[in-house]
């Protein structure tokens, strides 16, 4: 135990376990931590006096401090249970509309919704905004959804920041969910920020596992950071509603049950009197004969063993036998080889398909931690020691140029063709 | 047109992980860089200011060690750059860091207007695309996020048209000034720091303003002002994995063979496969 000149036990980072969050600075009332030259944090023991609050904000028990006669709070008993934030109750999830439809994540969401509802005891909500929507509500109802509130304004009818930002937070405030999800596409992604702020709550992007604690009725919301190299569970205590967004593919699609009911609520609307943005044109992205690879069943996967043209022909057939499209990991994109639109990882797209073969993927943290949902994964890579042989169900190690004919002929054999 | 873009300094992610035996973060020989995104965005800031004139202001929130990313954002062609850092900042989710960057701002707006903030579309090493949307909402300005490119800016007008990405393709958007744009790697390509710049960049004084400075509120600055908390850091889930066929050992056809068999050992592997995978 160390002590200082004036006899006090201090506090001691534990420099292999700090994360550099600075939280411990800013909790210490007296200053005595600062980033060491490494950028990790260090206590001044001189200054330091003992009250150990550093060691009860830090989230990773990255400080060692023993004090004589207090009993050391586990992480549990600093989690206080939460009586919750009292008038708010419900699960929402934001109802995306693309082509006058739900988009698949949201339903997916809802089967999450359904879950975490059913845990908490409480039901599940619909935020639906848009101009001639409402029919959506059935497909919501169908996806375990018990009461949808609707907006509806002809500035609605198609995606704008500031309209849907102001309409959401609305229905927030009048309907009062303890939890709002919402799909961390592009539009859920620059909604999410907005209505957050607005209503000052806690937002967590990106989730890849929501649920209930027990004991505090606090929604767990997990994420990949650091470019998918850890993982970071959040939690979001006095702020309502606790809002996280969730990757399309992240969540199974619930069930459908058709003809299921719920009850439909309006609420009024009016823009805010300012000038709005105009949408002066949109361009639909070519997805150049193939489908969308977030959609696809089966993805063949070119990775920096085969960044080369040549191969694509190989990698297409393959595609085409086992019915899925050709995808890729980033360096084939940045090669200029395959367009974004096909890229794989946490910079590209997460993917859930029944079958994934990767062929020259090596398997970086980023590429990995978006085929997790991947049902079966077929690695094919000459380098028996690539990360990506830890992950897959099966692999083959070898050069990609031999291996893939081979495993058309034979696979086209076992298929009876 | 004076530009305000806003700067993180950020761990280089591909060399973060957690050591599978300690379970404790490796952090040992990570550099600290630029938010690439942001470098894009102030380039485009920056060739704003070459096109209509004006003037560029770079921000950034961090440790005083931060100021290494505004002496390279004054070697790229900002003319101001100021270092936001003190205590009661630390340990700032997306919601505490927009007010943060917005108060700066507020404060900027008073010597001269802002018509355009800049920010990269996301940070590397959060990855949350948050704090773009809340000083855009703070702010009351016009928000355009994922930014392709800038068509144009009309200051007579107070308008601006920009190319951004959404769902299954670009839309062409327009709409008044002061906007905030958040940029995508395509919006523009950072240029090299000419040697002259690069020079006076690393003698320059960086200011610094601290919460009372920027007369910020400490209830909603910092640890204080952030609604989320971390509860656990853990590494990602490991994934299962199954063999591996030597194509040296077993010759490409015996390989591919016992690989399939693997495969077709689930039961209805091979007649989802010949459905194409419909249920």
């Amino acid at each position: 135990m160390a002590k200082n000149s004036k006899g006090i036990e201090v506090a001691e980072i534990l420099q292999d376990k700090c994360i550099a969050c600075q939280i411990c600075i800013g909790e210490c009332p007296v200053g005595a931590i600062d980033l060491s030259p490494e950028g990790l944090a260090l206590v001044d023991p001189e200054l330091c006096i003992g009250c150990g609050k550093c060691q009860e904000s830090c989230p990773v028990e990255a400080v060692k401090f023993e004090r004589a006669g207090k009993k050391e709070l586990s992480r549990e008993d600093r989690g206080m249970p939460s009586e919750g934030v009292p008038g708010y109750e419900g699960v929402a999830v934001f109802i995306e509309v693309q082509d006058g439809e739900g988009v698949q994540v949201s339903w997916e969401l809802m089967g999450k919704a359904r879950e975490l509802a059913e845990k908490l005891s409480t039901r599940v909500l619909g935020f639906l905004l848009g101009e001639g929507v409402d029919h959506i509500a059935r497909e919501a109802f169908a996806h375990g959804c018990d009461e949808v509130h609707v907006s509806e304004h002809e500035v609605l009818a198609s995606y704008r920041s500031a309209p849907y930002g102001h309409a959401l937070t609305r229905l927030c405030e009048r309907v009062k969910p303890e939890i709002l999800l919402m799909g961390a596409t592009h539009q859920g992604r620059d909604l999410a920020g907005v209505v957050a702020t607005h209503l000052k709550t806690g937002l967590t992007a990106d989730c890849t596992g929501l649920t209930i604690e027990d004991r505090t009725r606090l929604l767990l919301m997990t994420r990949p950071t650091f470019g998918g190299n850890i993982m970071a569970t959040i939690y979001c205590e006095h702020r309502r509603p606790q809002m996280s967004t969730v990757r399309p593919m992240v969540m199974k699609l619930p069930e459908r049950t058709p003809g299921r009911e719920g009850r439909k609520v309006f609420h009024e609307w009016a823009p805010p009197p300012v000038e709005l943005p105009h949408i002066v044109e949109f361009m639909g992205d070519a997805l150049e004969g193939g489908m969308d690879i977030v959609q696809s069943a089966a993805l063949v996967v070119a990775g920096r063993g085969a960044c080369d043209p040549e191969a694509f022909h190989l990698l297409q057939e393959l595609a085409e036998v086992v019915g899925g499209t050709l995808a890729c990991s980033r360096p084939v994109v940045e090669a200029g080889l395959l367009p974004y639109e096909r890229q794989v990882g946490q910079t590209g797209k997460t993917v859930a398909p029944k079958l994934y073969i990767a062929v020259g993927v090596s398997g970086a943290i980023q590429h990995l931690v978006a085929i997790q949902g991947a049902e079966k994964i077929v690695a094919i890579n000459p380098d028996p020691n690539a990360p990506i042989f830890k992950v897959a169900d099966v692999g083959i190690v070898g050069d990609y140029a031999r291996v893939i004919p081979e495993f058309i002929n034979q696979l086209k054999n076992r298929m009876g063709a | 047109m004076h530009s305000v873009c806003c700067i993180k300094q950020v761990p280089d992610t591909a060399e973060v992980r957690i050591d599978p035996d300690t379970n404790t973060l490796v952090r040992a020989g990570v550099e600290s860089i630029s938010n690439p995104y942001d470098i894009v965005a102030l380039e485009e800031a920056v060739s704003l200011k070459d096109r209509y004139g004006g003037r560029v202001t770079a921000l950034c929130m961090g440790p005083p060690q931060a100021e290494h990313s505004l002496r390279e954002a004054l070697s790229l062609g900002a003319d101001r750059v100021i270092l936001l850092s003190d205590r009661a900042f630390a340990g700032a989710d997306t919601l505490a860091t927009s007010y943060t960057l917005s108060k700066a701002m507020e404060k900027l707006a008073k010597e001269h207007p802002i018509d355009l903030v800049f920010c990269g579309k996301q940070a590397i090493d959060g990855d949350t695309a948050q704090t773009g949307p809340g000083i855009a909402t703070r702010l009351d300005c016009t928000q355009f996020t994922y930014v392709l490119k800038v068509d144009w800016v009309d200051l007579q007008k107070r308008q601006i048209q920009v190319t951004r990405k959404r769902e299954g393709g670009r839309e062409v958007i327009r709409g008044p000034l002061p906007a905030l744009l958040t940029a995508e790697l395509e919006l523009a390509v950072p240029r090299r720091a000419p040697l002259p710049l690069l020079i006076s960049s690393l003698q320059a004084q960086v200011e610094a303003w601290d919460a009372k400075i920027l007369e910020a509120s400490l209830n909603e600055l910092g640890i204080k002002g952030s609604p989320t908390w971390v509860r656990a850091i853990t590494s990602p889930p490991a994934r299962e994995g199954g063999p591996a066929f030597d194509v040296s050992r077993e010759g490409e056809a015996q390989a591919v063979s016992m690989a399939l068999d693997t495969l077709m050992d689930e039961k209805g592997f091979l007649s989802k496969l010949l459905k194409r995978w419909e249920a």
